[in-house]
Order: C-alpha cells, then structure tokens, then sequence
C-alpha cells in the first residue's frame, strides 16, 4: 500500500515530533530530577521505586542551604560554629560567583568585542593566527595549572577573586574574539564607509553605525562567556581553596566526605546556581533570539 | 568651481596591478561614466577617489587641492554605494539627517533640509519608515537622498542601479540624468552596463586592465571605436565581429573567413594582409538593397521579431551568429537567401592584436 503525498508529509511530521520529544525527554529529564529531588523530604532521594514527584513536598533542603534554620543544626552531630559558619557558605559563594563571572565576563567581551573589530575590518590577525589563538583554547587548562599555581602563589593571586577574574578572562577572550568576528563581519563594510563619507569619524561611526548592528551579537556573546565562567569548577577549585569559594566548588562540597550525601541539600544549592542563568537568559532574550540567530542585517 | 584630478595614479595590491597609470581630469558639472568588465579598475578608481583606499603612487586632487591624505569626510563628495548601504536600524528620515547631524546643522534646518531632499528624490512618504520595509528601487532613491542632502559638489555612484530590476533600473536611470540636470554637480558614475553608460554620459571613460582605454562622448565611442573591446562592449545587439584574414587580391585587399569572402573598401587598401577580424554593426548591415558596397548571398537562420526592430541571424554555426537588425514592418522568410551588404562605410577593421586598422 503506497501513501499519498500529504500522507507521507503527515507521517514525516509524526515521526519528527517523536523523535524531538523523545530527545527533549532525555535532555530535560536530568533538570526535572534536581527540581524535583530539590522539593523532597531525607527519605525520598534514595527510595526505590524512584519517587518523581514528591507528595510531600517541603521547602527543608532550600531553608537549611539558603537559610539560617536552627533544624540543621539538630541533625547534625558537629559543634555549632562550624554549622553556622557552613550555612552562611552558599551566598558568600553566589556572590563570589556573581562578583567574579560578571567581571570577567564584561572584561572579555569588552576586549574581545575591540579585538575582533581589529581583526574584521585591519585584519590586525590573519585567518591563521585567528585559528591558532583558538586552538591555544583547546589545551586542557588543567596542565597548565602547575605553573600557573606557582606563579600565582608568588604573584599572591592565589585565592584571590582579581586572580580567577584574570584566568578566566584570558581562558575565554578566544571564544569572544570569534563569536564577536562573526557578528561584525555581518556588518556591511559599505555601512561604515557611507558613513564616515557622510562625515562621521571613526568612534562615531562604530558608535551609531557598528554598534547598535551588534549589540544582540554581542548579548549573546556575553550570556554564552557568562555560562563559561559561571559554571567554570576545576580552576576555580585549584586556586581558591579557602578563602574565595565559587558555587561549583561549594556544590562540590556536599559531595564530600564530610558531610555526607546529602542530595536533596545538593539539588536545593544546584537550582540556586541554575536560577540566575535562567533570569539572565529571560532578561535579554529578545537579544537571544536575534543574536543566535547570526545573519541579522539585511543586505 | 570644482574638478577633479587624477594624476598618474595608481594602484597595486600585492603584485596585481588594478589600476595603472592614470591620467584624468573630471571637469565642473561633468556627467562622466567609467564603464569595463569587472575588475578592470573602475571601481578601485571611484574608491581611490572617495578615499576608501590609498594609492600606491599618484595624485588625485579635488578643486586643486591635494586630497591623498584627507579623510573620506572632508572631500566634498557625496557617495551612493551599490548596496545603498543605509543604516538598517534608523528611520528613513534619520538615514537623510544622517551626515547633517554629522555637520552639526540645526535641528529646524535639518528638518527642512530633509522635506527638501525628499521632495526632489520623491520619497517624502517613506520618511517614517524603516529601510527594510522599502522596495529596492525605494532604497536607492533614500540613498542618493541622504547624500544629496550634505550637497557635496561631486558625486560618485557606485554601480548604483545594477541590483535593481530592468524597469526600475530604466527609471532610476532618468532619474539620475534629471538630478544631474537640475543640480549642475559633478557627477562619477561607475558601472559595467554600456547601455547605462551610453545613455548617462556626457563623457565616457573605457577601462580594461587598469587602463583607460578610450575616452569620449558616447556617440564617439559608439562611431568610432579605437580597439576591437571597445567595438565588442558598446552597441546592442553587439557589433558583428568576424575573424578572418585580409588577403591581397586582384583588385586590393579582400576579406576571407570561413564562411565568405568580401573585396574591402578603397581605403584599407594600404593595410597589411593577416589574420584580423572584420566588423559591422547589426544595424548598418542591409538586407535585400545595395547599400553601395560588398554583399553575399546567404541564407537567414533564425528571425527573431523584437516589434519595433526584427532580428535576423545568419552563420549561426560559427562562435558568434552574424546579426542584421531591420525594420520590424519588413517581411522576411526564415530560410530564405537574400543578399547581405557591407556597406563601404560601416565596416571597421581590427588587427590580430585588437587595434583598429584605419
């Protein structure tokens, strides 16, 4: 038995939605469960049957890492100081993160938004050397991190927020060189040159011309640098130990020994680290959708 | 008063040579067109001119003044670019106030300015929009707006028309000769079009190669071409060019090529037999009538009536079909003979090396 055309479309358009929500099913699938296990009470996260969502559903995991709860304090068996102390980590951490991301962030997109002007329109880097400084990105930063640590720690950057800001801005300076050259290579040449004719000079030129043709180009660049360092965990945990803890690290730390597995407490701290990208995204996704979707001046 | 200049200019990139050598003078309110095939120089020379690349040797001096060294902005041009290059992201009305504002003009006499500008180029109700809801044809109106608007005393165009349609680029064209007209400017145009050239011009310059070629009216081009590519790229249908040999004959020199032979006019007579090609254009062939000079008799292949004009096709085997245009009321027969002329004083001749033999 043959199909008809439409049939065959109708078919095709069946078989493309299964596979698209079976994927979307894979991919949200590991979000659902930290919400999910974030909401649930000690002995739901290792119960089997898997609970998926909880009927008793509590605010506990989110009030004793985000909060003061004193009911923490009873579980555990340690002294009260260190307790208190642990409960104050998660918002120094968010704002260590907040403090160090943005920075670095701004700092990189800045830089990387001039430097790949130079590169567009002076080609102050050949296509070559473009590549190259891409595939200086590709050395795992891990074997670097000896002379980094030693150089750090003569240079006293070690545990120090000014140190992690400038890794981070030099890790990922590449990525905003790249994505910001492809933003501006949108932009006409003819643009700006019937601009500066009209008698604009060059700062006003990319002011009023340049610019406002990239800013979603260059939004996008931010968020995508932003998720980078936000969620950046191995350099991070090699240099600061103590004195400067980043989320990841801090999330690192109920994994640890001494404080058990506490996954519900764990899952509660990942939404907290989840939730301000999210706002982000929300904020300028007008920009998103523009950004992301390159080829954005009509020729 | 204005002129410009270009003395001995020249531009290398690498070891390309785009434009060699080059002498000109662009008189006062002059309408002058650089028309070649791409890449022969003639946008390179536009943008030497507009200051968007350097020379590698030379001068080009606008209203006697030495302009090598200034910005794009402080030459007293007006520019419009292939692309129309307006700002996607401004209203029309801000496009045109664009280089105003740029020239710190009042905000009530750019106001004005603007209403005046768009009057002329009549796009006053396009002011509030944005450039992409503006056709093509719209756009390019906006463009040359925005720069009429500063009143440069030279312009240069770009190619302006050849991403427009056949009707509009007709409109356009009319356009830019009744803008020239009414604003007494000099005007630069550059484009690869004959017919835009021929139509435009008050002087045409003929590049290829980086070099000029020819230079003249249009009627001079057309009349009296110097070289083998000037005669190929002017006139439409293009000028019948047919490869052969002049051989001496009994009664002097005689045309052979594959498909006929022809006794040439009295005044070749001193030409030097050789390969060369012979030249006619489609519209001084006869047809049937002596027209007072050589004819064959050959078989018409393929008619192709145009309503005004008929075109008849003879040869049509050979690399390029021979072409006679007449009268679109004469009757002709597809496969018929009739005899072809060569009318004495509508045959050019062309050396092996493309020079014009008198």
């Amino acid at each position: 038995m043959s199909m008809t055309k439409s049939q065959r479309r109708h078919a095709f358009s069946a078989f493309r939605y299964l596979v698209l929500t079976v994927w979307l099913a894979i991919v949200a699938f590991p979000i659902f469960w930290m919400v999910s296990t974030s909401f649930k009470p000690d002995r739901e996260w290792f119960a089997w049957p898997p609970v998926y969502i909880s009927e008793n559903a509590t605010l506990q995991n989110y009030l004793v890492v985000w909060a003061d709860v004193s009911e923490y304090a009873v579980d555990e068996t340690g002294n009260l100081e260190t307790v208190a102390q642990s409960l104050q980590r998660p918002w120094v951490a968010l704002r260590n993160s907040a403090l160090i991301s943005v920075i670095s962030t701004t700092l990189t997109v800045l830089f990387g938004a001039v430097l790949a002007y130079g590169v567009s329109r002076y080609g102050i880097l050949s296509e070559g050397r473009m590549f190259q400084l891409l595939m200086l990105r590709m050395v795992p930063p891990i074997v670097l991190i000896a002379p980094i640590s030693i150089w750090y720690s003569a240079l006293g950057l070690l545990d120090t927020i000014t140190g992690l800001v400038m890794l981070y801005f030099l890790t990922t300076l590449p990525y905003a060189v790249w994505m910001a050259k492809s933003f501006i290579d949108e932009v006409p040449r003819e643009m700006e040159q019937a601009a500066e004719i009209l008698g604009a000079s060059r700062m006003r030129t990319i002011w009023e011309v340049v610019l406002p043709l990239v800013r979603s180009g260059l939004v996008a660049t931010f968020l995508f640098i932003l998720i980078l360092t936000w969620s950046e965990y191995l350099l991070a945990l090699l240099l600061s130990k103590t004195a400067v803890v980043t989320l990841p690290v801090e999330l690192s730390k109920y994994q640890g020994s001494t404080e058990g597995r506490v996954y519900g407490r764990q899952a509660a701290l990942s939404v907290g680290i989840t939730l301000p990208l999210i706002v982000v995204g929300l904020i300028i996704r007008k920009h998103l959708a523009r950004g992301f979707s390159f080829g954005m001046v009509r020729r | 008063m204005s002129r410009i200049e270009l003395v001995n200019l020249r531009k290398e990139y690498g070891s390309v040579v785009a434009v060699s050598s080059m002498d000109l003078t662009i008189e006062d309110g002059e309408f002058i067109v650089f028309v070649g095939p791409s890449g022969c120089g003639k946008t390179t020379t536009l943008r030497m001119i507009a200051g968007f690349e350097d020379p590698t040797a030379g001068e080009i001096r606008i209203n006697g003044e030495v302009v090598n060294e200034k910005e794009p902005g402080d030459r007293d041009l007006g520019m419009v670019f292939q692309s129309h290059a307006l700002f996607p992201h401004k209203n029309v009305a801000d496009n045109i106030a664009f280089g105003l504002r740029m020239k710190k003009v009042p905000q009530d006499e750019q106001a004005r300015k603007v209403q005046e500008v768009s009057e002329l180029v009549r796009i006053t109700h396009l002011l509030g929009k944005m450039p992409a809801q503006c056709s093509g044809g719209e756009s390019q109106r906006i463009a040359l707006a925005r720069t009429l608007v500063t009143e440069p005393s030279n312009f240069l165009l770009d190619e302006p028309l050849s991403s427009l349609d056949a009707k509009l680029r007709r409109e356009l064209r009319a356009e830019c000769d009744r803008l020239h007209d009414e604003l007494q400017k000099t005007f630069v145009y550059v484009t690869h079009d004959q017919e835009e050239a021929m139509t435009l011009a008050d002087r045409i310059v003929v590049m290829n190669q980086g070099e000029i070629v020819q230079m003249g009216s249009p009627m001079e081009i057309y009349s009296n071409p110097v070289s083998y590519f000037v005669a190929d790229f002017f006139g439409n249908p293009a000028m019948n060019l047919v490869e052969g040999e002049f051989v001496a004959g009994a009664n002097g020199l005689e045309f052979h090529c594959s498909q006929f032979k022809i006794p040439l006019p009295e005044k070749f007579k001193g030409a030097t037999p050789g390969k060369g090609t012979l030249g006619i254009r489609p519209e001084n062939v006869t047809i049937g009538a002596s027209g007072g000079g050589a004819s064959i008799s050959s078989e018409i292949e393929l008619v192709e009536p145009l309503g005004k004009d008929t075109l008849l096709y003879f040869g049509t085997e050979a690399d390029r079909p021979f072409v006679a245009v007449i009268e679109g009321t004469q009757v002709v027969q597809r496969h018929a003979n009739v005899d072809v002329g060569f009318p004495d004083d509508a045959i050019f001749l062309f050396a092996a090396n493309g020079d014009r033999i008198r």
